[in-house]
This record gives structure tokens, C-alpha cells and sequence, in this order.
């Protein structure tokens, strides 16, 4: 394996891992504060991918469609998402887990059946905007300029929300909700409406995730079902919760796949989900969240 | 609370309704066509399926995401033993859920010690490698291609056969289960589902009952895929996807965790539901989800828990006092 | 018959419980008292194995049980309610407690008898001892309150205990029925010859039956006697009332 070979590999394995993290983060968050594995988060980044094809082919005229998407897809998501917690996911709060989950899973099933209706079943290209189209050449090394450009929208996406969490105070109340449900609700958060903002982030996040990964790949049905385990994982290893647990966790997954893939190219599916029983097992609040 | 007050009347009833059905199943063949013959026959197999995994989380209170793996370790079991063996056909059957009862102590040893989503999601990455095992070792298990044209015995070849069959056996397995929900066992299941700590401080090993739950769960699981494999004749990879774990888990839901029977009537009405809806829209998977929302917000113990609920408040009226659930 | 010897936990930089000494005797009836955070409920989970002291050392009858889990600790004979009702809500009235017997009995490992009926004059002796007999088909989710509070004592009398620890078992009832379930107790305790520790809030409570009474403050036990004489104890008074209970 030459030099450049492993450069690009490592570079392929940061990218897949930003992201993996920019589609995964939002789950996180919405766990961390909600305690609801929202198993729809997946059929929401799908949402926000279809969105933007929509937006971008539809504005095709105006310069700078795929931007325009890019800002309205997530938003879109978001409102969609909003309006899901108001209508449904909060009549199942104090619920078992069990009624939790079957909820979000029938959002799957509607959510995918919703795009398949709205835009057909043939997948979808959503063309890579100017200027980040084409390669970027460097000596040997060939890499996607797109990709890179992803590469950095993982950092920047992870403080602005590190920042958000940090010095708002809508943070402040995501962080005391994470430690403590019972005491932040004492404090006289108005907590119904705190877990809809925060849903909506989530969703906000999962939308944005779409928008960016659809120059990428081809939108189209099943998209969902492809990323959403890999969710689960990034999760699981990071700690679910935990937003620099998240980074981390898409660090390592991105990485292990695009060095496993080198190793054992048969195996390189089960390689994240073993390293997810491993963490289960050992450590199951994650690399870097809390132990209950 | 899981079987209402039996006082000799309603036991008469029960007994009779039960029976009703019974004699019902077994005189189908005399009129329904082949294709619908064999449409009950994996709604009994599903029933199998889901009472087995109803084991777990309806009276153990136990969530998983990942039954399918060990339905697939059953059906694979008994799929490669036929195949690569000369092994008669009732042992082969029988490897399979013995072999998933072996699976479920490995898997559920790792999975017991945790709780709620972590267990949950656990389960469903052994589920997922199970799936990737099955999906990559081609040379033994034909990966993708599956294992087709399984032999089943001479009298098994026909349609009504194997239904009586596979009515048999599941018939054998719901007794089975029966028995022990009512029994000690069952009742500390349910007491564990209730309050895991406090059945701590009644002198349970929690951790040793949760992993026995699974085992049993991982046994019945593994005999329905075992029926099943000899139904269909063949095996894939697709048999442990989480897509068929979520199936089982709707059927539990529409049906009702909380009764006995209630899986039974959700794969009943499952699989009628999905032969309907797909004959007139391919949006199945959008109905679905929006009975699955339905059920949840209106009807939330399920088909059967509906039900139950009703001849209770019936009876209840007629001055019983006291209300059972 | 009980013996704590120096038991100390701490969380984090936090000193739960810090050299916790005392002796019980067979037969006594005594109580725990303390401003709230003193680290009673900790001490508590301490004795019955639901966390594993830092140091320290528990006899029960001259067994060392310190560090074992709680089903072992629970067969050894001691028994616990709950500060926060701990009770089998969608089980019936019967089977809340019958589970505990069948427990105590070994039985439960059984998945071939029918259960329906096992135990049950056990059981009703039990449910009919804490009040509850004419209750006892219903669901136990669907009690009152205070015969929810009744129904835990009942679970833990179910394992035959020797040694009963009581966390609050008057929590949130109304004085009539912290009178009648003390009285309960009291009668049970004799009947069944049982050793009880209580930790308690309401002072009518402790002083009307404990023969000894033991103050914890942050941790530790700071006085100890009849009574009388923490009634008198200057020092206690200067903690209630500081605290404001």
C-alpha cells in the first residue's frame, strides 16, 4: 500500500466518518435529553436528502440552488419533526419503552412510504454545486473536493453545537435535562416545550445531514435503512448523549471501516457492529458518556 | 391478571371457545383453497414465532430487537443438516430450536447484563452478525443464494400435510408455554417485569431468571424457524434481518403483550392485513405504520387486550366487585 | 444478632455513610432517625446488598454477609420495604405476595406446576395479617395508597424474615393510618418474633415504639439510647432544629 494510497484511504475513512457523525449527532441529542431512541431518525435524514433534491431541482434556474436547499431542507425537517412530537411522540413519554419504540419504527414505515409517494422510486442525482465539484489534485493524491468539503462541515457543525450547548441557554437546559429529568422539570423549565425544541434540533440536524450527503449519493428509497444501524452504532460507542462521544464514535467507525475494508473486505460489515458488542459489553455508557 | 378470575363457567367457556377454534383450524382443509391453506400455515408459524418472543417481553418485560437471529439460527440449523446430512427429518426439526436454545445462552449471557435500550440494541447487534454470517460464509451457508429445495419427507410434500404438521407442533409448543407461564417460573417472569429490584429482595437472582427467559424465548423462536424452513423449503439471509425482528414485534404489539393468546391473534390479523393491502397498493409499509400508530394511541393493549378488556368491564358489571385487568 | 461494624461508602468525593457501628439485639424494635441527606436510605442499601460499602464489616446471626447480593442477603432472613412504593403493579393483591413465598420456598425455578393455588394459605395468613385479605384479587396498582405501603410490608413478610428493615413505612399517610399501620407492625413484629429497625420521620412513630432510637447526621451515627434520652439530647435538638425539618 503506497503512501498516497493510505492517505486517501484515511482521508476516505475522516469523511465517511464526518459523515456518518453529521447524520448521527441529532440521535444522540434527542437521546440525551428526551430519552427516546428516535428509531425515525434515519427515515428523517432521508427526508431532509429528498427535500433538498426537490428544492435544488426545482429552483435549477437560480444560481446557488443547491444553497438555498441546503438551508431550507433542514428547516423543513425540522417543522415536520416538530409537529410529530406535538401530535405524537409526546402522548408516549411516560409510556414503556417498548410503545416508544414501535412509534418511531411506524414513522419509518410512514416516513419512507411518505417520499415514495411524493417522488417515485427511481433514485434521484442532486448535481454537486459549484465550486466544490470535481477533484482536488494534490501531487498523487485524488480526492472528491466534495468530500473534503464535508470533512470540515463535521467540525464546524460539532462547535456550533458544542457552542450552543455551552453558552445558551437553551444548553444550559439540555445539559441539566441530561443529567437530571426530575430536577430540571423541579426547576420550573417548561419542559414540554424544551423536549420540542430540542426533537426539532434533532431533526434539524438529521435534515442537514441529508442535504449535505445528497451530491453525494443517489437519493432514493431505502437510503434510510442503510445509515440507520450505523447510527445506532456510532451512538452506542460514543455514548449515547454524548456530542463529543458522537464525534469520536464517527471517528473510529469511519476509520474501521476504511482500514478494515484493506484488512478483511468480507468482514468489514460485521467490524462495527463487533466493536459495538465489544463496547456494549465493557463499557456500555460509551466511550464518553455517563455511567448510569 | 394475566388470565382474568376463572370461576367455573367462564372455565367452561374458555374451554369451549378454545376448542371451538381448535376443531376450527383443524377442518379448514376440507374447503379453503391451497393458496389460502398455505397462507395459515405461516400465520401459525408466525404465531409460534411471536408467542416465543412474547416469552420475553411481555412477561419478562424484556425488549428485543433482534428475535429474527435466533428464528434464523433454527431454520438454518435444520436447513444445513438436511443439506450436508442424511439425518432423518424429525431430527433435523428438533436440532433447530436446541441449537438457538445453545445460541440464546452464548448471546443472552452478554445481552442480561444490561437493560432497557442498551439490551435492546445488543440484541440486535447479534441479530445483525448472525445475519452477516449467514450473508458472507458462501461456501457453507450459500450466502445470498440461500438453500433451496430443502428435502422434506414424502408426507410432508403436500400442503395440506404440512399444515396439519406444523398445526401440531405449534399446538404442542403453545401447551408448552402455557405451562409455564402458570407456573412458578411464569408468575416470577411477570414479577420481574413488574419490579426488577424489588424481585431482587425477594431472593431472585434477576440476572439468572432474565437469562432463562431468553433461552426459552430463543428455544421456541428457533422451532418456529425450523417450521418454517420446512414450510418454505428454503432458507436465506433474510430470515435474521431486523426487518422480520420488527415484524414479530408488531405482531406482539397488535396482538397484546399482555395476553397469552394475543400474539396469535396479531399474526393472524398481520398477515391477513398485509395479503389484503398489497393486493390493492404497494403502500403497505405506510398502513401498516399508521395502524401501528393507531393501536398505540387508541388500543393500547392490543387486539386481544382490547378484548379482554371488555369481557372484563362485562363481567364486572354483573357485580363481580372487584375489577381485574 | 445484627452487627454493623464501621461501614462507610462514599460517591465520587461525596462521604454517603461514614463508620456506621451498631448492634441489634433479637427481638428489638429500634429506629434510625436523621435530617434528610444524613444518609439513612444509603445505609440502608448498604445492609441489604443493593450497593457494596467502601469498607466495613456486616454479621447477620454471626454470618459475614457484607458485600453478598441482595437475593442472597434476602435468604439469609432479612427483609426490606421500600422509602418509594416498591410493589408488582399489574399483579394482583394475592400474587404480590405469593411470589414472595413461592421465592422463599425455592420454587419458583418450577416451570411445570401450576402456580395458581400454591402457598395460598401462606399467603393468605400474610395478607390477612397486614389487612389486606378482602383486597386480594385486586390489581395492585389500583390500591390506595396507604394499603399500597400495607402490600409492601406484606411482600417482605412473604420472605419469612428474622430481621425486617423498614424504610419510612409511613410515608405519606395520614396520622389515623401511620397509627394503624404501627400497630400492625408492632402486632406482627411480636407475632412472628421479628427484629425490626425503622428509619422514620414521624417522631410519634419513633418515640411510640422504639426501644432504642440512633441519630445519623451526615453519615454517621452521632447519638444513641432510649427515647428519653434523645429526647433530652441537647445536640440532636441543635440538628433538627437547625435542619428544620
Amino acid at each position: 500500500m503506497t503512501f498516497q494510497g493510505l492517505i486517501i484511504q484515511l482521508l476516505s475513512g475522516i469523511s465517511t466518518g464526518m459523515v456518518i457523525f453529521l447524520i448521527a449527532v441529532g440521535l444522540s441529542l434527542v437521546f440525551g435529553t428526551l430519552q427516546v431512541l428516535n428509531l425515525a431518525h434515519a427515515s428523517l435524514y432521508m427526508l431532509g436528502a429528498y427535500l433538498c433534491f426537490w428544492i435544488s431541482a426545482t429552483l435549477s434556474e437560480v444560481t446557488g440552488a443547491f444553497w438555498w436547499a441546503l438551508l431550507l431542507a433542514p428547516l423543513g425537517v425540522a417543522i415536520f419533526g416538530g409537529l410529530v412530537e406535538v401530535l405524537l411522540l409526546r402522548r408516549i413519554y411516560d409510556r414503556e419503552h417498548l410503545d416508544q419504540y414501535l412509534l418511531t419504527f411506524a414513522l419509518i414505515l410512514i416516513i419512507g412510504d411518505l417520499c415514495k409517494l411524493a417522488w417515485g422510486v427511481d433514485f434521484n442525482m442532486v448535481p454537486t454545486p459549484w465550486p466544490l465539484n470535481g477533484p482536488v489534485i494534490w501531487g498523487d493524491i485524488i480526492f472528491p473536493r466534495y468530500n473534503l468539503f464535508l470533512i470540515l462541515c463535521g467540525p464546524v457543525v460539532f462547535v456550533g453545537l458544542w457552542a450552543l450547548i455551552q453558552y445558551t441557554r437553551l444548553g444550559k437546559i439540555i445539559r441539566a435535562m441530561t443529567y437530571n429529568r426530575e430536577m430540571a422539570n423541579a426547576l420550573g423549565t417548561n419542559v414540554p416545550l424544551v423536549y420540542t425544541v430540542v426533537f426539532m434540533l434533532g431533526c434539524w440536524l438529521a435534515g442537514l445531514g441529508g442535504a449535505l450527503v445528497s451530491p453525494m449519493s443517489s437519493v432514493m428509497p431505502g437510503m434510510d435503512m442503510v445509515v440507520l444501524i450505523e447510527c445506532f452504532i456510532i451512538v452506542v460507542i460514543g455514548g449515547l448523549g454524548s456530542l463529543p462521544g458522537a464525534f469520536l464514535g464517527s471517528l473510529i467507525f469511519g476509520l474501521v471501516n476504511a482500514f478494515g475494508i484493506l484488512v478483511a473486505p468480507r468482514l468489514a460489515i460485521a467490524f462495527a457492529f463487533i466493536l459495538m458488542i465489544i463496547v456494549l459489553i465493557v463499557r456500555p455508557w460509551g466511550l464518553m458518556g455517563k455511567p448510569e | 391478571m394475566m388470565e382474568p378470575e376463572l370461576n367455573r363457567s367462564h372455565t367452561i367457556k374458555t374451554i369451549g371457545g378454545l376448542v371451538a377454534v381448535l376443531v376450527g383450524f383443524l377442518i379448514l382443509p376440507l374447503f379453503l383453497p391451497l393458496g389460502w391453506l398455505s397462507l395459515v400455515n405461516e400465520m401459525i408459524i408466525l404465531a409460534l414465532a411471536a408467542c416465543g418472543l412474547n416469552l420475553m417481553l411481555g412477561y419478562a418485560g424484556m425488549v428485543s430487537f433482534g428475535p429474527a437471529g435466533l428464528y434464523a439460527v433454527g431454520a438454518y440449523t435444520t436447513a444445513l443438516f438436511l443439506y450436508y446430512t442424511e439425518i432423518p427429518f424429525g431430527l433435523a426439526l428438533i436440532a433447530g430450536p436446541v441449537s438457538a436454545a445453545i445460541a440464546s445462552v452464548i448471546i443472552g449471557w452478554f445481552c442480561v447484563r444490561l437493560t432497557h435500550v442498551y439490551f435492546a440494541l445488543l440484541t440486535l447487534a447479534f441479530a445483525q452478525i448472525i445475519h452477516t454470517i449467514v450473508f458472507e460464509w458462501y461456501g457453507f451457508t450459500k450466502g445470498d443464494d440461500g438453500i433451496v429445495d430443502i428435502r422434506v419427507p414424502a408426507f410432508l410434500e403436500s400442503i395440506t400435510n404440512y399444515y396439519y404438521f406444523s398445526l401440531i407442533i405449534v399446538c404442542i409448543c403453545l401447551a408448552l408455554m402455557w405451562r409455564i407461564v402458570n407456573s412458578p417460573f411464569g408468575k416470577t417472569l411477570q414479577a420481574l417485569r413488574e419490579n426488577p429490584e424489588r424481585t431482587e429482595f425477594i431472593g431472585i437472582n434477576v440476572r439468572l431468571y432474565q437469562l432463562s427467559a431468553f433461552v426459552l424465548s430463543g428455544f421456541f423462536l428457533g422451532a418456529a424457524g425450523s417450521l418454517f424452513c420446512g414450510f418454505n423449503k428454503n432458507v436465506f439471509p433474510n430470515y435474521a434481518h431486523w426487518m422480520k425482528s420488527t415484524e414479530m414485534l408488531v405482531v406482539c404489539l397488535l396482538g397484546g403483550v399482555y395476553n397469552f393468546l394475543g400474539p396469535v391473534v396479531g399474526s393472524i390479523v398481520y398477515i391477513l392485513l398485509d395479503k389484503v393491502i398489497t393486493s390493492f397498493t404497494q403502500y403497505w409499509p405506510l398502513v401498516l405504520g399508521l395502524v401501528v400508530l393507531a393501536l398505540l394511541l387508541f388500543l393500547k393493549g392490543g387486539i386481544a387486550g382490547f378484548i379482554s378488556e371488555k369481557v372484563s368491564a362485562g363481567r364486572a358489571s354483573w357485580g363481580k366487585g372487584e375489577r381485574n385487568v | 444478632m445484627f452487627s454493623v461494624k464501621g461501614i462507610t461508602k462514599s460517591f465520587g468525593g461525596l462521604l454517603a455513610v461514614n463508620g456506621v457501628t451498631f448492634h441489634l439485639e433479637n427481638g428489638e424494635v429500634s429506629s434510625i432517625i436523621g435530617p434528610n441527606g444524613a444518609g439513612k436510605t444509603t445505609l440502608f442499601n448498604l445492609l441489604t446488598g443493593h450497593i457494596k460499602p467502601d469498607s466495613g464489616e456486616i454479621l447477620f446471626k454471626d454470618q459475614d454477609i457484607t458485600g453478598l447480593p441482595p437475593h442472597r442477603i434476602c435468604r439469609k432472613g432479612i427483609g426490606r420495604s421500600f422509602q418509594r412504593t416498591n410493589i408488582f403493579p399489574r399483579l394482583s393483591v394475592f400474587d404480590n405476595v405469593q411470589v414472595a413465598v413461592m421465592s422463599w420456598e425455592r420454587k419458583c425455578r418450577n416451570i411445570f406446576l401450576r402456580a395458581r393455588n400454591m402457598n395460598q394459605k401462606e399467603t393468605d395468613e400474610i395478607l390477612d395479617g397486614v389487612g389486606l385479605g378482602d383486597k386480594k384479587k385486586m390489581t395492585a396498582g389500583l390500591l390506595a395508597h396507604g394499603d399500597q405501603r400495607l402490600l409492601e410490608i406484606g411482600i417482605a413478610l412473604g420472605s419469612y424474615p428474622e430481621l425486617l428493615l423498614l424504610d419510612e413505612p409511613t410515608a405519606g399517610m395520614s396520622p389515623e393510618e401511620s397509627n394503624k399501620t404501627v400497630e400492625l407492625i408492632q402486632r406482627l413484629a411480636r407475632g412472628r418474633d421479628l427484629t425490626l429497625l425503622f428509619i422514620e420521620h414521624d417522631m410519634n412513630v419513633v418515640f411510640g415504639i422504639s426501644e432504642q432510637v440512633r441519630v445519623m447526621h451526615l453519615g454517621s451515627i452521632i447519638a444513641e439510647g432510649s427515647p428519653e434520652e434523645i429526647r433530652a439530647n441537647d445536640e440532636v435538638q441543635r440538628i433538627y432544629l437547625a435542619e428544620e425539618d
